[in-house]
């Protein structure tokens, strides 16, 4: 997780361009544990807490498109509601076939709001 | 939903999931119509597309390895058959998939367990 | 002639080859579509099935005292000496 989204040297600013950061929600505004179903930018995005840190999933699983907000969160494992896919919400792999991945984004926070990076799908 | 349109529509989704695993369709396109239109009227009847050559026992943790497509949770097996258990499925490699032979779970153990 | 008795699936396609070749060579056969069973024979069935470590895969095809799980007509062939 990047601390400074808009820092900007000369690498940064190659990067910005490659970035773009969408405000999310407040810090404050999600307990650990807790899962957040957000369109940003016309895209369904699931935002996870989890000790501390923020999360960023395509809300749709792979396999058949259900929404993984309705799934169950065990440690960093989502569970779709659907048929039970298991993924990393840390890497966006399928547990079961690591080829597979539900598309996941950057996030970062900037003086307690929560960013995501919603051009990282896939990264 | 009208059966063809929902047909259709696995057909895309699924296309997506397999492919990352080093799948395909099989081309044998009457085979694959029927096995779709099975899909469709089994997940009409139970609320999912479970494999039509596979049966339920009712209990979820069994039942939802059999959703298609079910490759995930039978790689070993499928990739020693170059195929899935229905044949829905075939290796990207496979060009005529008549040849390909389902080879029971047990077969498949004892052989590999023989290497 | 061995007797030769089959758990199938109403909607497998390869259940259907099994059948048709037991047919098709005049070879009388009892089948039961465990899908379409009531909840005793699904019981019995799975319990069959599982026994051979067949994981409920289809068809199951007793041949005498053999098991041959998915469609395979030589083995079928070779088994009934055809």
């Amino acid at each position: 997780m990047e601390k400074y989204p808009f820092f900007c040297d000369l690498t940064g600013v190659y990067m910005n361009r490659e970035k773009r950061w969408i405000f999310a929600i407040k810090e404050d505004e999600m307990a650990d544990g807790d899962k957040k179903p957000l369109l940003l930018e016309g895209e369904k995005v699931l935002l996870l807490r989890k000790d501390g840190d923020f999360f960023a999933i395509s809300n749709k699983c792979p396999h058949m498109e259900c929404p993984l907000s309705k799934g169950t969160l065990e440690g960093h494992v989502i569970k779709c509601p659907c048929h039970d896919w298991r993924f990393d919400i840390r890497s966006g792999e399928f547990l079961d076939a690591k080829e597979i991945k539900v598309p996941f984004y950057e996030t970062s926070i900037m003086e307690g709001s929560v960013f995501v990076n919603v051009e990282g799908a896939g990264k | 939903m009208n059966t063809e349109k929902r047909k259709g529509q696995l057909k895309k989704m699924f296309s997506k999931v397999v492919d990352p695993l080093g799948y395909k369709f099989s081309s044998d396109e009457e085979l694959v119509d029927f096995l779709l239109e099975q899909e469709v009227n089994i997940e009409k009847e139970k609320g999912s597309p479970f494999c039509p050559c596979q049966g339920l026992t009712g209990e979820r943790e069994h039942d939802m390895k059999l959703v298609c497509p079910c490759i995930p949770f039978h790689r070993e097996h499928y990739d020693a058959m170059k195929r899935c258990w229905c044949g829905l499925y075939v290796h990207k490699n496979v060009e005529d998939p008549d040849n390909l032979m389902q080879i029971s779970l047990q077969e498949f153990l004892e052989s590999k367990n023989r290497k | 002639m061995k007797k030769v008795v089959m758990y199938t699936l109403s909607t497998c396609p390869w259940c259907m080859r099994a059948k048709k070749f037991f047919r098709e060579h005049d070879i009388p056969f009892e089948y039961t579509d465990y899908d379409k069973a009531d909840d005793e024979t699904k019981r019995a069935i799975k319990e069959d099935c599982l026994e051979h470590g067949s994981e409920m895969s289809f068809p199951f095809v007793k041949i005498g005292d053999e098991v041959v799980v998915g469609y395979n007509p030589e083995k079928y062939a070779k088994l009934l000496e055809l």
